[in-house]
This record gives C-alpha cells, sequence and structure tokens, in this order.
C-alpha cells in the first residue's frame, strides 16, 4: 500500500512501481554496485544483458565501500542491486533497513542459512574458510583450527588478520566458543609465531614459495594465485573435520535497493544469479560453491553439505567490532 | 583599525565575499563531518577519543608525520641545495629524476617496493616510504626558491668576505625558509591524509582507523569523530608551520636580477652530492619503474590497447577539469592577496591547508552525501572534478600565495606611481610574476588528480574506468602483471606535468608570457 502511495507521488515511478506486474513494464537498464569484481563478474552481467536485453549501469568497487556508500545516498542511491562479496556488507544496508523483502520464489532453491534475515538479501555463491598448505611439508594435516597454536606449527602458519575473510572467521569463532576461547586461541597464534599477510592471495604465494606450510584462506584462492601467475602452483587446500569452526562458509550474495523502482527486473537479474547455469558457471569459472542443489562442488572438493560448517548466523558477521578490538587487544592488528 | 579600513576599499568587500563563498564551497567534508559526528553522544565521542587505541594511533601518525617531516626538511633542502648551486654532472637530468617520484602514487610506489622485498612493513619502513614519495614537494618548493634569489645579493656578500658556506647558510638559507616550510607542510599534509602506503605497511594511523570504521563496522559516527580528529591534527601542523616560518622578511629583486649562478666546484662535496641525488633516483625512480617494467613483460594476458586508451582519456580528462576549477577557486584568494597580506586572507588559506589533510574517502563520502541530491550532476564528471579541486585546493593555494608573496611592495608602488590604477597593477605588473608559480599549482593539482583513487571510486561516472581504478581492480585480484600496464601509463602520463615542472623557471615564464600574449 505505501509503495503504491509512493509510485502514485512519484511521476517517474508511476504505474511502473508494481512488483506483482511481471510483463508490462519496459525497463531498459538496471544500476548495480557490484562488490565482486569485474574480471570475474562481468562475463555473468554480458551474458544477462542479451538474454533480457536490459542495459546494465555497473559501478565496481569494494563491497564495504559500496555499502557505506549506499549508506550515504539513503533514498536518493540510483543503485537499484547491491552485490557483494561478503553478507557483512548485505548486513549492514539489511539493518539499515535499505533492502527490499525479496518474494519467497527469489532463491527458492537455496538453504535459509544462505539468505538474510527478512529476506533482504540471497546468497549467490558460497566461499568456505580451508586450510591451504604445501604437499609434503604437513603431516598430518591438522583435524581442528584449534591445533594450529600448538608447538608443531610454531613458524609455519599464516594468516590474514586485517582481512575481512579472516575477521568473519574469527567472529563466528567469537559466536560459538565464546571471546575468552578466541582470545586464547587469537594469543596463542600470536605466540606461536604466525605470520601475518595482508591478503589470502599473499598466504598461498607464501606457500608456493616455501616462506611457510600452511595458511588460513578461502578456498579458491589457490586458484586465484595460479591464475594470476600463470602457472601451477604447489599449494592445496583441505578441510578440517567436518563441524570444526575453521570450515566456516561465507557467501556472496545479492539484495535490492528499498528504492529502486525496477524490481520486477532486478528480481529477474537475481534469478538468472542463482538459475543452474550461472551457478554452474561460478564453479567452474571462479571455484566457488555454488548454493543450490544438484550443481558439482569445485573440482577435487567435497560437497557443501558434507564440509560440516558451522552454523553461524551469516547476517551476524556484520559485527565485526568487537572482533576487531579482540585482534587489536592480543596485538594481531 | 587598518584592517578594518582596507576591508572596505573599493572591491575588497565583494573579494571577501568571494573568498567566503570558496571556503564555504570546500568545506563541505567538514560539514559532513561534524554532522556525523553529532550523532553519537558526547560521552560516547569522549570514549572514542580517551581510548587506548585512538591515542596509540594518534602518537603512531605524530611520529610518522614529524619523522617524514624532519628527514625531508634536512634531506630535501641538502638535495635542492645540491642540485643548485654544486658542480655536478647532468644537473638537468638529476633534477627531473628527483622530481619524477611525483608521478607515482603512493600505492604503486608500495606494491613495487613490497614485490622485492615482502617483508617491507611496520613504521620504519613507512617513513622509508613516504619520504620517497613526499621529497620532491620539498626539492621542488626549495629549488624554486633558489633559482628566485638575487644573485647580486650573493655577489655583494661574497665582496663583503663571507665564505661559500657562510654565504649559504647566513644568506640564501633565510631566504628560502619560507620554501622549506611550505615543502614541509605538503609533505606532512601528505603524511596525514596518506591510506596507499600506511595500509599495505600494516602501520595504522588515523586515516587507516577512519577506513577501518567505515569498512569493519560501518560506523560512519566513529569514522567522522576520528577524522575530525586528524583535521585538528592538521591544524596544529598547520599553525605550528606558520610559526616556525616567521616573519615574512624577505624582499626579492624583480624579475631578471637573475645571473647564471656559478657552481661550487669542490670536488669531495660534488661527488657526495652526486651519490646522494644518484641513491635518491635509485630508490624512489629506478626500482619503481624497474618493478614495474617486469611486471608488464611478465604479463601472461594481452593488453586491451581500447581499455588502456579509454582509461588513460578519462584520467587526463577529469584530472584536467579538476585543475581547472581549483584553479578559479583559487582566484579570489589571489586576488586577495595581491592587496597586501591580511588576517583574513591568511586564516583563509590555513583553513584551505588543513582540509587537505582529510583523507579521500572522507572527501569521497561527503561529497556522495551532498552530491547524491543534485540528481544528473551525481556520478557526473563535474562533480568527480569538484571532488579533486576539494581534495587539492591546498596545493594549488599553496603555490598561489607564494607566488603573490615574491612580488615586492615596492614595485607595485612604483607602477602606481606611474600612474596606473589599482587593477591594471594587479593584471599587468602582478599576474605576469605570479603566472609560473600559478602554473605550477596547476600542474600539481593535475598531477595529484590523475593518480587520485578512493574519491575517483565513489564519484566517477557508473561504468568509467580511469587509470587508477583499473590497476586497483586488477590489484584486488593478485593480478599485479595485468595491473602492470596501467600502472606504468599512469607513471608515465604524470611524468609529463612533472618533467615541465622541472623546466628552468625562466624558460617556463617566457613560454607562458608568450602564451598570455598571445
Amino acid at each position: 500500500m505505501g509503495a503504491l502511495v509512493i509510485a502514485g507521488v512519484s511521476w517517474i515511478g508511476f504505474g511502473s512501481d508494481n512488483s506483482s506486474q511481471n510483463s508490462s513494464e519496459k525497463v531498459e537498464e538496471l544500476t548495480i554496485y557490484s562488490g565482486r569484481s569485474e574480471e570475474f563478474i562481468a562475463p555473468f552481467f554480458a551474458r544477462w544483458e542479451k538474454e533480457s536485453g536490459i542495459k546494465l549501469n555497473i559501478r565496481y568497487g569494494d563491497s564495504a565501500e559500496l555499502a557505506a556508500q549506499i549508506l550515504e545516498e539513503g533514498k536518493n542511491s540510483p543503485a537499484d542491486l547491491f552485490l557483494s562479496q561478503d553478507a557483512g556488507s548485505l548486513g549492514a544496508l539489511s539493518i539499515a533497513g535499505l533492502l527490499s523483502q525479496l518474494p519467497d520464489s527469489v532463491g527458492s532453491e537455496i538453504e535459509s542459512q544462505y539468505i538474510g534475515e527478512n529476506r533482504a538479501w540471497v546468497g549467490v555463491t558460497g566461499r568456505a574458510r580451508v586450510f591451504a598448505y604445501r604437499p609434503g611439508a604437513v603431516d598430518p594435516l591438522p583435524t581442528s583450527v584449534a591445533e594450529l597454536s600448538s608447538a608443531q606449527f610454531k613458524g609455519r602458519v599464516g594468516i590474514a588478520p586485517s582481512n575481512s575473510s579472516f575477521q568473519a572467521f574469527v567472529t563466528a569463532l567469537i559466536s560459538k566458543k565464546g571471546e575468552k576461547f578466541a582470545e586464547k586461541w587469537l594469543a596463542g597464534m600470536k605466540a606461536n609465531d604466525a605470520k601475518i599477510y595482508l591478503k589470502n592471495s599473499e598466504i598461498v604465494e607464501a606457500i608456493d614459495k616455501g616462506e611457510i606450510d600452511l595458511g588460513l584462506v578461502n578456498h579458491y584462492y589457490v586458484w586465484e594465485v595460479s591464475e594470476a601467475l600463470g602457472r601451477e602452483i604447489n599449494a592445496e587446500i583441505s578441510f578440517f573435520t567436518p563441524g570444526d569452526i575453521g570450515n566456516l562458509i561465507n557467501v556472496s550474495g545479492v539484495g535490492i535497493l528499498g528504492t529502486s523502482k525496477k524490481e520486477s527486473a532486478a528480481i529477474e537479474l537475481i534469478n538468472f544469479l542463482t538459475a543452474k547455469p550461472s551457478q554452474i558457471a561460478f564453479v567452474e569459472d571462479t571455484h566457488e560453491y555454488s548454493l543450490i542443489s544438484g550443481v558439482k562442488a569445485p573440482e577435487g572438493l567435497s560437497k557443501l553439505e558434507d564440509i560440516g560448517a558451522p552454523e553461524v548466523d551469516l547476517g551476524d558477521l556484520e559485527k565485526v567490532q568487537r572482533t576487531q578490538d579482540l585482534l587489536t587487544k592480543v596485538g594481531l592488528l | 583599525m587598518s584592517a578594518v579600513k582596507s576591508a572596505f576599499k573599493s572591491g575588497s568587500y565583494g573579494l571577501r565575499a568571494l573568498v567566503v563563498g570558496v571556503l564555504i564551497t570546500i568545506s563541505q567534508p567538514l560539514l559532513y563531518l561534524i554532522i556525523r559526528a553529532g550523532e553519537k553522544s558526547a560521552g560516547d565521542i569522549l570514549a572514542l577519543l580517551t581510548r587506548s587505541k585512538t591515542v596509540e594511533v594518534l602518537g603512531v601518525t605524530l611520529l610518522l608525520l614529524s619523522a617524514v617531516v624532519v628527514i625531508n626538511v634536512f634531506l630535501g633542502t641538502a638535495l635542492a641545495a645540491g642540485l643548485h648551486y654544486v658542480q655536478i654532472p647532468y644537473p638537468r637530468i638529476l633534477l627531473v629524476m628527483t622530481v619524477l617520484p611525483l608521478a607515482i602514487p603512493s600505492y604503486v610506489f608500495t606494491y613495487t617496493w613490497r614485490a622485492l622485498l615482502p617483508s617491507l612493513e611496520g613504521f620504519w619502513a613507512a617513513t622509508f616510504i613516504l619520504v620517497l614519495t613526499t621529497m620532491p614537494y620539498m626539492i621542488l618548493a626549495v629549488t624554486i626558491s633558489f633559482q628566485r634569489i638575487d644573485s647580486g645579493l650573493i655577489e655583494v656578500s661574497r665582496s663583503l668576505g663571507l665564505t661559500k658556506p657562510a654565504v649559504f647558510f647566513r644568506v640564501i638559507l633565510p631566504q628560502v625558509r619560507r620554501s622549506i616550510s611550505a615543502g614541509a607542510l605538503l609533505s606532512g599534509l601528505y603524511v596525514l591524509s596518506d591510506f596507499g602506503a600506511v595500509s599495505l605497511l600494516n602501520v595504522e594511523t588515523l586515516t587507516v582507523s577512519i577506513q577501518n570504521l567505515y569498512k569493519s563496522s560501518y560506523d560512519r559516527s566513529a569514522a567522522s569523530v576520528i577524522a575530525l580528529l586528524l583535521f585538528l591534527a592538521a591544524a596544529i601542523f598547520v599553525s605550528m608551520e606558520s610559526f616556525l616560518k616567521g616573519r615574512d622578511f624577505e624582499s626579492r629583486g624583480a624579475e631578471g636580477f637573475q645571473e647564471q649562478i656559478r657552481r661550487v666546484k669542490n670536488f669531495p662535496l660534488s661527488v657526495a652530492t652526486t651519490f646522494l641525488l644518484a641513491v635518491y633516483s635509485f630508490l624512489a625512480v629506478v626500482i619503481p619503474f624497474y618493478v614495474l617494467i617486469s611486471r608488464f613483460l611478465q604479463n601472461p594476458a594481452a593488453v586491451a590497447i581500447s581499455d588502456l586508451t579509454t582509461a588513460a582519456i578519462s584520467t587526463i580528462t577529469v584530472a584536467a577539469m579538476g585543475a581547472a576549477i581549483a584553479f578559479l577557486l583559487s582566484l579570489p584568494l589571489a586576488f586577495l592577496a595581491t592587496q597586501g597580506s591580511s588576517t583574513f586572507g591568511s586564516i583563509s588559506e590555513k583553513i584551505i591547508l588543513m582540509a587537505h589533510a582529510l583523507p579521500g574517502v572522507v572527501v569521497g563520502l561527503a561529497l556522495v552525501s551532498f552530491g547524491s541530491r543534485l540528481g544528473v550532476l551525481y556520478q557526473s564528471i563535474f562533480l568527480l572534478a569538484f571532488a579533486y579541486a576539494v581534495l587539492f585546493l591546498a596545493k594549488s593555494v599553496a603555490s598561489t600565495s607564494s607566488a603573490l608573496s615574491l612580488v615586492s611592495p615596492q614595485l607595485k608602488e612604483v607602477a602606481a606611481t606611474l600612474g596606473k590604477s589599482k587593477s591594471r597593477v594587479t593584471m599587468e605588473v602582478v599576474f605576469p610574476i605570479a603566472l609560473p608559480n600559478l602554473a605550477l599549482g596547476l600542474l600539481l593539482v593535475f598531477l595529484t588528480a590523475m593518480k587520485e583513487l578512493p574519491a575517483t571510486l565513489m564519484l566517477r561516472p557508473t561504468g568509467m574506468d580511469t587509470l587508477a581504478t583499473e590497476v586497483w581492480s586488477f590489484a584486488a585480484i593478485s593480478r599485479f602483471n595485468e595491473a602492470a600496464p596501467y600502472a606504468l601509463l599512469l607513471v608515465l602520463l604524470a611524468a609529463i606535468p612533472t618533467f615541465i615542472l622541472t623546466i628552468p623557471r625562466s624558460a617556463r615564464n617566457e613560454a607562458s608570457v608568450k602564451a598570455k600574449v598571445n
């Protein structure tokens, strides 16, 4: 009802802001703020433009910075959709009430744990936390992330405490095991001479070069680094024992801005990204996990449901201030 | 009383109104910060400011600022003096080499160094990189004023029996104090606002804290509180600078008094100077270029020439527009300065300088906040160019006002007694003399705008890429080799205005006067 009143007042929206009518409106272009890298996502957008005949204006940036920008734009945001690298940035917009609720038909095949509260956003791809290691250098492989602070791994492990993916893991660690446990583990890692890197990719490169034996990263970085270097690299990945907190699954996801006047076209784009052909392409091209059933896991990796990822409210990953304070306290930031 | 009187002199009233207009325009980011910070309660603000982390970060920031500025003041002045007064081989080439680092963005600088030394990080690494990056500001400012020193004065001092070192320390150095402090100011403000180098080297300064607060907790109010603290630090720094620079006691001869200077011929001194200059050029130019070129050659992917060209054209266009807007915004203040120094003028100038310490992400978000209400203007190249002008106006103002301070009052009086009206004195006497420095300001804004990243990411038209955003988008996914062509082109394009900056003043002056006449 409220939407109808607004639509009636706004001349642009008149007659076109009704999400129940799908076919009669003629949308010519959509604006997307994309926190996903152009290199990886642009081919998908190009395919959709061809299929739908709708032109996409794509603004690339860092997920968190784009979220800050949308928060700042508020009701004046030109964006129709926000595609984010991580659930945290979507959570921030959702809490600010800037994302509209998606109908149940959107992402109906996606498990509820990969969908935001109030259906404000849906996951597009899955990204698993794993450990990367140099084959032969680590035997036996660790079964739990907790082991990495023990003496046998002294000086051999790489982490990236300033990186958002590591912080999301620590946030999950705090929420699952409590702050005391998290602090003890982090302090243990520090005392164990864990090597500090800025990015996941640097950790993988360091393993390849032999600087460290093992590191905590997102699963797809071994491919990303290998492709960036244009050669095979000397690093592999593995999960901890199912159920271990080290096996966190985060998602990249997408939401529609509450101010968008082109909701049904935007929904079509989300459906395109979460439909089987795109999901298969994500697995093959960017080596991420598909979030729908019936699509294979990335080559050589266990299926999403077999990882035994801890259940974490992904929307909560927005709350990283406490995590950062803790990292600062133990001296890792 | 005389200040009040002069305020009401003809023309000056309107001029002041214009200056106030400029100040209001460029104070948008500050206004934004105050509004955002005001969303927090006084208690929260106090807690944020007094928490140990904030104190520690402020400490690191101030230490880094002092370290870089102190090293720059001594080393930069020494290098500039060496370039100008000591017999060295290829002085022109060495001058170009020492100014060329201006063309390299600090994030590219740091990437290239870390490619060679992956373990490079921490406070001293940041000091090292920032000294390499900001030294040209010092060398440029000081060299230009060496070139302006009345050579007759040096001759007279020598004939009065002063030794060469005494001439340098007692006659020359006091005359360039103002430029030394201007160089210190620009490099210090650079350190305060820098994000690229410090974040890559894992040093948390106030700018990094601001970014972290935006990124990790989406807490714009907290980020604004810290940004205001940064502004306060800049305010103190700017006031200290004007205190140190002392009273305005320089008085120079008019143009044309300068003869070819005689360089000091002293073998050990020449060797030492050449060595120092060569080491600096090696660290700040050869190494980054070497890494960029070798990355470029390793690049397995084909370079998309059309992307490269489009990005280059966008970069140049918007940067040039930004420089033009900054130039226009600096004109009222420049005209005001031609009417003699005033408290109003110097306060206005200081506000502009302080605002220069605000990092791109803050200015960017502030302009997102205001600009998103502007409809079609939002995310147009005009707003982006305006952002550049706001970010870098200080560079233009600093050069402009130092240019106008060079015009001796006597010259203006002589012109006035010859029956020329005040505005004609300004147009025909003051501006031609000041023009080269005005051009310098314009070039500095252009150069820095080309390299700008955070505000560009937020304010560029959707779909438009600049060279800096292309570098960013490849570096973000570790494709440094593919980023290399864009970085290399950015550096090469930025090297052109940098090169123009090093053209000897007299030649540049002639050229610009000619251009003016034509």
